[in-house]
């Protein structure tokens, strides 16, 4: 459980979520969930068939929608990508670099959205998208602390991973966290979990 | 639009279920906005203009439209109009065969009041779709999903079933023309249009389920769907070159059969390539191991949802339901390099079952029906193969006349209608100077 904890304290700070066993190094979520399955500790454990199947088929949503709302955002609005995005990605790099990398990763991302059929829409869309995703987590959520009740699983941490992350990442306008925050069982899952098993590390953002 | 709107419009309105008029809004998939297409039904309702073809206002694109969830809460009062029909057999005769359905009038329109689809439909909606083949009602997933819908709910649809893309209002297919003249062509948003329009397959289901809807249809998209794209694009398998490629090249008309399987052979080849990452899926064994893979576990999972219900949510068909079934039955058809996908998916009883039992009930004559542009590669070969011989002989023919043609004229050959007297007399008086000069 530690390690997903991890897993997703580097996925908040920016970076790519690895963890580092041994000699071994076990990038992004799917495989990191994998390894520490094979290690014995599953978090999906407590599912019968049919939750699995839901829980994967929400992991799914999460991902088409929530996902590539975020990359939307970051490469297809003209104000988020002049103000943050450019800047951010081509930091690392000198003159003319920076630049042409930025221009290079947006292009990239334009056209997969294009073939994913997000190509034409609009910011409200997305943002319309995004709402009815919050819907559907808002609705499976519930009442419960945790989606499949009274124990968190690999659908818990990706679905705080992403909403965290949207609540307070500040961009050039705060109509995605606002609409997160429109459901407030979700806003209230995000501050649980933060503060259960954050807590520790200082972090308050969320209150 | 929903903002800040949690789930919560009650239903208001006649419900012959008592039980079920509870304060319930319904999710949709993961898409929106599906075109409805609008069957020309054989609704009791007045103004059933079905003999009307098309409708005389000028066609303009769709423009999008607001999220689903809208469009339900505005239903208000007239969603008994739309509700699902508690049991297949309930159902309103599919769209093409007034007639001779037989099974009895959906309750919605043999219910209650025609009133509220009274003076709505100027035009009947019109739906552009693929054509069927190799058994089933249509061979492109997102008409036959669209169309699955369509039947679900009993949307009096006029349905043109074509081989053309070009000719549908929108140019792609499947194509919605709504009764106001608009054109849909995304499949989402002509299923919102169809709910729009009080079609509505998931007016019972609960908030939960209508998030599950939303969450199983990524799951389609992302597990599934990269598997029917790759029967698309695998130039050098046997099912693309001896299946696919050869229906939409047989299937379409003169001259886009030459480049329009193409054309869509790439588009497929790069939304393949997008859904994959980075890998490119060139060979056989990585494909197999990451598509397959993923789309047997895919599989299972839906059999287990699935579980011994008759549909995913319960014992009427909604929305995901016509999705699962146009994913399974294409699956099914196609003919894979690895017959180990559709192994697994045969093993899968319930699933079969569940497309049988679609299959059966919403389209009972389509597996038998004549298609009607061009034919199936199955059958009717035979009966090409007379007009096949005359054209062959005719072509022939032509090419004959024509070379001969162009031999007359350009001198090549002559024709001498000289009398053969005069021939030698010529020849002689020729030589006969020669000999002279000489």
């Amino acid at each position: 459980m530690s390690l997903v904890a991890e897993a997703f304290v580097s996925q908040i700070a920016g970076k790519v979520p690895f963890i580092h066993v041994g000699n071994q190094v076990v990038s992004e979520l799917g495989p990191i969930v994998q390894f520490v399955k094979a290690k014995g500790h599953s978090l999906s454990d407590g599912l019968d068939e049919v939750q699995k199947a839901e829980m994967k088929a929400y992991m799914e949503l999460v991902n088409n929608m929530l996902l590539t709302a975020e990359l939307y955002l970051q490469w297809c609005d003209e104000a988020t990508v002049g103000e943050i995005t450019h800047a951010r990605y081509g930091s690392p790099y000198p003159w003319p670099l920076n630049h042409i990398l930025a221009y290079q990763k947006q292009w990239e991302v334009k056209r997969k959205m294009k073939a994913i059929g997000w190509g034409n829409k609009t910011l409200d869309q997305v943002l319309e998208d995004v709402d009815q995703c919050c819907q559907a987590l808002s609705q499976r959520l519930g009442t419960q602390p945790y989606f499949f009740n009274k124990q968190p699983t690999e659908l818990d941490a990706l679905v705080f991973g992403h909403l965290y992350t949207i609540l307070t990442t500040r961009l050039t306008n705060d109509e995605l966290s606002e609409k997160v925050k429109n459901y407030s069982n979700l806003l209230a899952f995000c501050r649980r979990i933060e503060q259960h098993y954050f807590e520790d590390h200082g972090r308050g953002r969320l209150s | 639009l929903l903002s800040g709107d949690p789930p919560r419009s009650p239903r208001s309105g006649p419900s012959p279920q008592g039980p079920r008029s509870c304060p319930r809004h319904v999710q949709f998939g993961s898409s929106p906005q599906s075109q409805p297409r609008s069957p020309s039904c054989p609704s009791p309702g007045p103004a059933a203009p079905s003999g009307v073809r098309g409708s005389t206002q000028p066609r303009c694109r769709d423009s999008p439209r607001p999220a689903w969830p809208a469009a339900l809460f505005r239903c208000g009062g007239r969603l008994w109009m739309g509700r699902r029909p508690p049991s297949p057999e309930a159902r309103c005769p599919a769209p093409r065969r007034p007639a001779a359905s037989p099974h009895a009038r959906s309750p919605a329109s043999s219910g209650t009041s025609p009133g509220p689809q009274a003076g709505k439909m100027a035009a009947p909606m019109e739906l552009f779709c693929w054509s069927g083949g190799w058994g089933l009602p249509s061979v492109d997933l997102d008409s036959l999903a669209v169309l699955t819908y369509a039947r679900f709910t009993g949307a009096p649809l006029k349905v043109h079933k074509i081989t053309n893309p070009w000719r549908s209002p929108s140019g792609t297919l499947p194509a919605l023309q709504t009764s106001h003249g608009e054109v849909i062509s995304v499949p989402h948003k002509i299923i919102t249009h169809l709910r729009k329009e009080k079609y509505n397959a998931d007016y019972d289901l609960s908030a939960r389920q209508g998030a599950d809807t939303l969450a199983f249809m990524s799951l389609l998209e992302e597990k599934l769907l990269p598997v029917l794209v790759s029967v698309h694009t695998h130039t050098h398998t046997q099912n693309y070159v001896e299946v696919t490629r050869k229906w939409y090249a047989e299937a379409m008309p003169f001259p886009l059969n030459f480049f329009l399987p193409g054309r869509m052979q790439r588009q497929y080849m790069e939304r393949l390539q997008l859904l994959c990452g980075e890998h490119r899926p060139e060979d056989e064994e990585e494909l197999e191991k990451e598509l397959y893979q993923e789309a047997r576990e895919c599989l299972t999972l839906l059999s287990q949802r699935l579980g011994s219900q008759k549909f995913f949510f319960g014992d009427a068909p909604a929305s995901l339901d016509a999705f699962v079934f146009s994913y399974l039955v294409l699956l099914l058809q196609a003919k894979l390099p690895s017959g180990k996908l559709q192994a697994h998916l045969r093993g899968l009883h319930n699933l079969c079952a569940y497309c049988t039992h679609i299959l059966s009930l919403y389209f009972p004559w389509d597996g038998a029906e004549v298609p009607a542009p061009r034919q199936t590669p199955a059958g009717p070969e035979t009966e090409e193969e007379p007009y096949r011989r005359r054209n062959q002989i005719l072509s022939v023919l032509a090419g004959l006349a024509a070379m001969v043609g162009y031999a007359l004229l350009s001198g090549i050959v002559s024709i001498q209608r000289a009398t053969p007297a005069r021939v030698p007399g010529t020849q002689a008086l020729g030589m006969a100077e020669e000999d002279e000069e000489e």
